[in-house]
């Protein structure tokens, strides 16, 4: 098999739960601030309410973030941190990525 | 989703968390503003000559670094609510930026500080009786360098915003300082008094030195602080719409 050509392992070797669109979106966020506010995550994913909880939830479990629960002004307001293995997971698929694509010019 | 769909998400969190962290954008432009208008009522004759020599003036005009505190809570709540929350990542360059501003800021009002007590100590007000009504200053006008400190590790986030506060504490020293020293000098009176020697030309040069430094930087602070204004409106709109 030549450099750069892809095997079918290679490709089912992604992690599937970095892989999904919207927990990619949300990792991404994640991975460029300390911590992110429900509410922002929200808007700037575009995701439902719903759909960011369950996605979360999927992370949270699998050690990928962690959620931080406060109250400002007695009012709630949760929010999420990368950890370093999601962190790791993230960069992981990053490069498992950038070696699938075809190169620059290559049909 | 795209690789730049992806950077766009990363940038646009990492400017929306750069700009929670500060919350500045319009106070910083109020602040700037706020010095320049004071600092051309300082230069204008009318004013420091004939009205702005009062007792009360002055001690209302050194509150104003309080009034821009208050002003910019109150801006970041109602117009930099925003949607939560985000820290950013830590910076250390640009903390170590940010320390270097805020203890220049100290140091900046110590050194004004020593200045107006050495000056008091040394009896200079005994050389302008007429205007001795007006001395000695009350006590805590001369703790007010250590009160316009206090509250800086705490409420100056951004360097913009504590380059906003050295013009606007800086535009205060403007008055205290002849307070301090001169107990103002004579109404209309271009010069100072001849026994103040080298004392009063040095002191003199200093005061032009701070009013060009006030308006300089208050303009710079205008600019940026609509610039960044400019910016977070841009990061929202950047923003995917709500579904």
């Amino acid at each position: 098999m030549k450099e750069g050509e892809t095997t079918p392992k290679a490709i089912l070797d992604l992690d599937r739960m970095v892989h999904e669109p919207a927990r990619l979106a949300i990792l991404t966020v994640l991975a460029s601030a300390e911590e992110v506010a429900f509410l922002f995550l929200q808007r700037v994913t575009g995701l439902s309410k719903g759909n960011l909880s369950s996605h979360t939830q999927k992370l949270e479990a699998v050690g990928y973030l962690a959620t931080l629960k406060a109250f400002q002004r007695r009012i709630p307001v949760t929010s999420f941190r990368i950890t370093d293995d999601g962190r790791a997971a993230l960069r992981l698929y990053h490069q498992q990525l950038r070696a699938l694509l075809p190169k620059e010019g290559t049909p | 989703m795209t690789t730049p769909d992806l950077d766009v998400l990363g940038a646009l969190t990492r400017d929306y968390a750069a700009f929670q962290s500060r919350k500045s954008g319009l106070a910083t432009a109020l602040g700037g503003l706020m010095a320049i208008l004071l600092a051309l009522a300082a230069l204008s004759p009318d004013l420091m000559g004939a009205r702005v020599t009062g007792r009360l003036l002055v001690e209302y005009l050194v509150w104003m670094p309080f009034l821009w505190l208050a002003l910019k809570w109150g801006v970041g709540r109602v117009l930099y609510r925003g949607l939560g929350p985000v820290k950013p990542s830590p910076d250390a360059a640009y903390e170590r930026r940010r320390w270097f501003w805020i203890q220049g800021l100290a140091l900046f009002l110590l050194a004004f500080l020593l200045a107006g007590l050495y000056a008091f100590a040394s009896g200079l007000m005994q050389v302008n009786p007429s205007r001795a009504a007006l001395c000695p200053p009350p006590l805590w006008m001369l703790l007010m360098p250590f009160l316009y400190l206090l509250p800086a590790p705490w409420v100056l986030r951004g360097i913009e915003e504590a380059r906003a506060y050295v013009v606007l504490v800086g535009q205060c020293m403007l008055w205290l300082v002849p307070f301090f020293l001169l107990s103002f000098w004579p109404p209309r009176s271009a010069s100072l008094p001849a026994d103040w020697g080298r004392f009063g030309d040095l002191s003199g040069i200093g005061m032009v030195g701070l009013i060009l430094l006030i308006l300089v930087w208050g303009a710079l602070a205008m600019i940026r602080g609509w610039r960044e204004h400019h910016q977070y409106l841009a990061i929202l709109r950047a923003l995917p719409r709500e579904s």
